[in-house]
């Protein structure tokens, strides 16, 4: 007899909670903004996401998208920045969202341009499967000229040769797009990286970088060290310099842009904060008396290149207010305890148990994710966690017809450094940071990604190999054996949502 | 006479000998309550290397999945983590990787691991940060990069090393800098010796005057021994560096 009662208080609940979830959300809003629409973005907006509401908040105030270039097509296929990083979607692109806009369009969304917005700009551009790593993983592709280059131009050396030893897409071995091509290239498919919270991504820097006791890379402009933390295989310094790239690459402009549009550009991104603002349960995440690190206003106003401390002041501030409230926060606490304090074996991955910390190690995810806010690592964060090389953890086994990512054949020289943990003959899915170092060490090695606004924006891992944050939990579970239960497992998922 | 000087110095480097251990093993995981130990078996006893720090350490664990080169002192002293302790001690991973190398135990009873002077590791305190340079120092002065068997790689001690050169050197205007990169032999505890590849003091020497020259400091010339350095079973991972003489 009370079970009628209990479900209907249960709903009315959850009616409640979710009306509060969407003050912020008007359903009628545009949420892909088109090149050219000459929309007014204002200061706080706020977006359905899983399970709640993403802010994005424009410190700056108001801004008005008419004429701004990343707002405006500046290139010669119709794109502007703004096609891969739309607000709705935390500054990057949802492949729910992609799949959308396919339909929406029939194809013909600029973000669908045949020289990386498919598999290959080869293919036939009229079908879906053409697009698959962009409709299914909201994978971009990026093409790489093998060998990589020094700043003047003369190839780099490289410690390993590399073999195309599966090419779903066709791209790798393609005579024109290919290795064996007139311009020998690699085409590797990534996640767009959220442009938002950049002053975090591009904090840091130091003359010499801790991974590799080499220098760092510096600001062209300024001589200065650079975090080398902005793109998945850091090979853009600055936010202008990857404004430049983006242009004359994904927008396949003829001429670089003014330096004016540049400016316009980073000082757009400077200014956008995104995090989860809402859960469609638990409310309003910024509350007073609540965890001080939650909403893009908090992103607005910390300090940039904190290093985490777990005892007083953790990487996303403290939940403590949170413990034994209600389920939602409650659950939430008890995630951020797992990050800050659950320890297991974190071992085998480059570039954090290579650099004189052991192997294994045993700390926790917060050891990796150290950055106060962002949950990067405060030195450049390339890392190989294993969700690119073989066994990636992540991907069908190498040889598998499901597999729908390129696989390579690293074969490293003798007199070279072997990969830490692979040794000299690595597979892989992408070689990552290698793919610009020309190391052997490096290969597989992706630049840590920031974890906030995650609810909006699936896939998840430069591959786009986890679907669901649930399927992010399983990985690290599996791969550092975390022995998480399924309980766990939920307050985990429920904290990295509250991001 | 002389022959008993020569007996008492003989003497005195076989007690030396028979206090250092430099051998070649894998390295055993420790587990405690607290931080992991890392252990090494050599000659049917086991020896306690360090444990689990952050990068600001003076010791640098080993890893499972690679061999260690152990170059140490027997300490006085009683067990500590079930191992005979050597400091001061050096650990070198070698390169290639060794799947035999895996073993990890559970903690014991009875096995505590020692306090760790710099916390469990990241995030669990802020990284000291590199020291500041001596303002005292004048004249002339030799920085020495130290190095692990086979590697080039400048660890954060090393980076502390080249970054106060580097400042000292900008500091008084050095006209001349002088880089010298050196590889080295290691004498094994069994008579062994492992020799250090060839190409190493070059590239240890380039890689630093790199840095260097990336830093602001001009004048820099290079050099390097080729012919590895000889190894007395004593003092060998002292002779894998690179010097940095700043001169006014």
């Amino acid at each position: 007899m009370r079970t009628p009662f209990f479900i209907f208080g249960i709903f009315g609940i959850a009616l409640t909670l979710n009306a509060q979830s969407s003050q912020y959300q008007d359903s009628f809003k545009v949420t892909w903004i088109e090149p050219g629409s000459k929309a007014i973005l204002p200061e706080f907006d706020a977006f359905e996401s899983t399970n709640g509401t993403l802010g994005v908040l424009n410190a700056s105030g108001p801004v008005n998208t008419d004429g701004h270039p990343f707002f405006t097509p500046l290139g010669t296929n119709g794109r502007a920045c703004v096609n891969c990083h739309q607000p709705t979607y935390g500054m990057s692109v949802s492949a729910t969202s992609l799949l959308d806009r396919w339909r929406a369009t029939d194809g013909k969304d600029p973000v669908f341009a045949a020289f990386d917005g498919s598999n290959c700009p080869g293919l036939p551009q009229n079908l879906e499967s053409s697009h698959s790593l962009l409709l299914k993983r909201g994978l971009v592709r990026i093409p790489l000229l093998w060998p990589p280059r020094n700043a003047d131009g003369s190839p780099k050396r490289v410690e390993f040769a590399i073999e195309v030893v599966r090419d779903p897409t066709g791209c790798n071995t393609s005579r024109e797009y290919g290795l064996k091509s007139a311009q020998p290239t690699i085409s590797v498919y990534r996640r767009p990286r959220p442009t938002a919270n950049l002053k975090y991504v591009t904090s840091g820097g130091t003359p010499i970088v801790l991974k590799t006791g080499m220098l760092s890379d510096v600001d062209p402009e300024t001589g200065r060290p650079v975090g080398m933390n902005l793109m998945s295989d850091a090979r853009e310094a600055t936010l202008k310099t990857q404004a430049l790239s983006a242009m004359m690459g994904h927008e396949e402009a003829h001429a670089a842009p003014s330096r004016q549009q540049i400016d316009k550009i980073v000082e757009y991104e400077s200014q956008v904060y995104v995090a989860q603002a809402a859960h469609i349960f638990g409310g309003p995440l910024v509350v007073p008396g609540g965890p001080t690190g939650l909403g893009p206003a908090a992103l607005r106003d910390h300090k940039a290149g904190v290093l985490g401390d777990n005892d007083y002041d953790p990487v996303f501030g403290l939940f403590n207010s949170w413990q034994g409230t209600d389920y939602y926060r409650a659950s939430v606490a008890r995630g951020a305890d797992i990050f800050m304090f659950r320890q297991f074996w974190l071992r085998d991955a480059t570039h954090i148990n290579s650099i004189g910390l052991g192997n294994p190690l045993k700390r926790t995810c917060a050891t990796c994710h150290n950055a106060q806010m962002t949950g990067q690592d405060l030195s450049a964060g390339w890392v190989d966690v294993g969700t690119t090389n073989f066994p990636t953890w992540t991907e069908p086994a190498t040889w598998a017809e499901t597999s729908e990512l390129p696989v390579f054949k690293i074969t490293c020289s003798r007199d070279a450094d072997p990969h830490p943990y692979l040794g000299r003959v690595i597979y892989t899915t992408d070689p990552g940071r290698a793919l610009i170092s020309g190391r052997c060490a490096d290969v597989g090695s992706i630049v840590m990604q920031q974890l906030r606004g995650l609810s909006a924006r699936a896939p998840y891992f430069a591959s786009g190999s986890a679907k669901t944050l649930r399927e992010v939990v399983d990985f690290y579970d599996r791969r550092f054996d975390m022995k998480l239960s399924d309980n766990e497992k939920e307050d985990l998922i429920n904290f990295l949502g509250a991001l | 006479m002389r022959r008993a000087w020569c007996f008492g110095l003989f003497l005195v480097g076989a007690i030396a000998l028979g206090q250092q251990r430099s051998f070649v093993s894998c390295p055993i995981v420790r587990d405690t309550k607290t931080v992991p130990c890392f252990l090494a078996e050599y000659d049917g006893e086991v020896y306690y290397l360090g444990i689990q720090q952050d990068i600001t350490a003076e010791f640098h664990p080993p890893q499972l999945k690679h061999e260690v080169l152990v170059e140490g002192r027997v300490a006085e002293g009683p067990r500590v983590c079930g191992g005979v302790p050597l400091k001061p001690v050096s650990i070198s991973v070698l390169k290639e990787v060794n799947l035999a190398c895996n073993t990890l135990r559970p903690p014991e009873p009875g096995i505590e691991a020692p306090a760790a002077p710099r916390g469990p590791g990241p995030s669990s305190r802020p990284l000291e940060t590199a020291k500041a340079p001596r303002e005292s120092l004048t004249g002339p002065h030799e920085f020495t990069v130290l190095y692990a068997f086979n590697d080039d790689y400048l660890d954060f001690a090393g980076d502390g090393v080249v970054t106060e050169a580097a400042a000292y050197a900008k500091r008084i205007g050095a006209p001349s800098v002088k880089v010298a990169g050196y590889r080295a032999t290691t004498l094994l505890s069994n008579g062994n010796r492992l020799i250090e590849k060839s190409g190493l003091d070059e590239r240890r020497a380039q890689n630093i005057a790199t840095v260097l020259r990336g830093l602001g400091v001009s004048g820099v010339t290079v050099e390097w021994k080729s012919e590895a350095e000889p190894g007395d079973g004593l003092a060998d991972a002292s002779r894998r560096r690179v010097t940095i003489l700043v001169t006014p």
